[in-house]
């Protein structure tokens, strides 16, 4: 039986567009104060290997680009819409030496510096009162 | 021109939001400790993608499972999430088998 390494390059692209997605929106979002400047690279980069994907006549490595090409497509609408919607929700932390940031937290009571997200399940809900003594504490 | 990433891309991205919805839906109702497994079935998808020749076939199965990897590392952001009224949360959840042990296992997250 012939190995097909088309799937194991969808795979790796996939797993790896999806996590330095994941990893660089957040990172990317909150240091910068101008955030169409990144989102316009991200979509510069993801039109270029898309591009990439329809010239190369390598079935594995269209695959790469065009997977690698269509997640930093998305990552420019996380950067410039979705990431600031999580930050302004408390989704996400705030970066308060960022003045972009700032002027969420000034804004928006439910925007916060604390990771809320970085802790263990522990199995029920948090109350109001909890909620707001892990904002406070940031713990 | 070779339009196969192109279209491969645009499926990967519904490969990727589909993750999202088992994701929540999954982690609501059999809770976060099911990650092994589902860790499991998406290395297994991506071994099976290999003897695949057909390479729509390979390539879908193959981001099905790095999804279902993805996925698997974000069960427990998920389970908080839920605790934290961001999702709606269900307290009882469906166990894995061995969940005694899997508790003591620290779950990824990337």
């Amino acid at each position: 039986m012939e190995i097909n390494f088309v799937g194991l390059a969808a795979a790796l692209a996939t797993f790896f567009g999806v996590w330095w997605g994941h990893v660089s929106v957040r990172k990317i979002e909150r240091e910068t104060v101008h955030v169409w400047k990144p989102a316009l690279i991200a979509l510069a980069l993801g039109v270029g290997l898309m591009s990439a994907s329809f010239l190369s006549t390598n079935m594995a490595l269209s695959a790469v680009f065009g997977i690698l090409g269509m997640t930093l497509l998305f990552d420019a609408l996380e950067i410039a819409v979705r990431q600031p919607r999580r930050i302004k929700h408390g989704h996400a932390p705030a970066n308060p030496n960022n003045p972009r940031h700032a002027k969420i937290l000034a804004e928006y009571p439910e925007a916060t510096t604390v990771d809320l997200l970085n802790r263990d399940p522990r199995g029920r809900v948090y109350s109001a009162a909890e909620l707001t003594a892990l904002k406070e504490n940031g713990k | 021109m070779n339009s196969f990433g192109f279209w491969l891309g645009i499926a990967v991205l519904f490969v990727i939001g589909l993750g999202f919805v088992w994701v929540i839906r999954g982690e609501r109702y059999f809770g976060f400790l099911w990650w092994p497994y589902v860790m499991t079935l998406g290395a297994a998808c991506i071994v099976g993608a290999l003897f695949i020749s057909n390479n729509w076939a390979s390539a879908l199965i193959g981001a099905a499972g790095a999804s279902l990897i993805w996925g698997s590392t974000e069960l427990k952001e998920q389970a908080v999430r839920g605790e934290l009224g961001w999702y709606p949360f269900r307290e009882k959840k469906i166990d894995p088998p061995f969940a005694k042990v899997i508790k003591k296992w620290r779950a990824p997250s990337l």
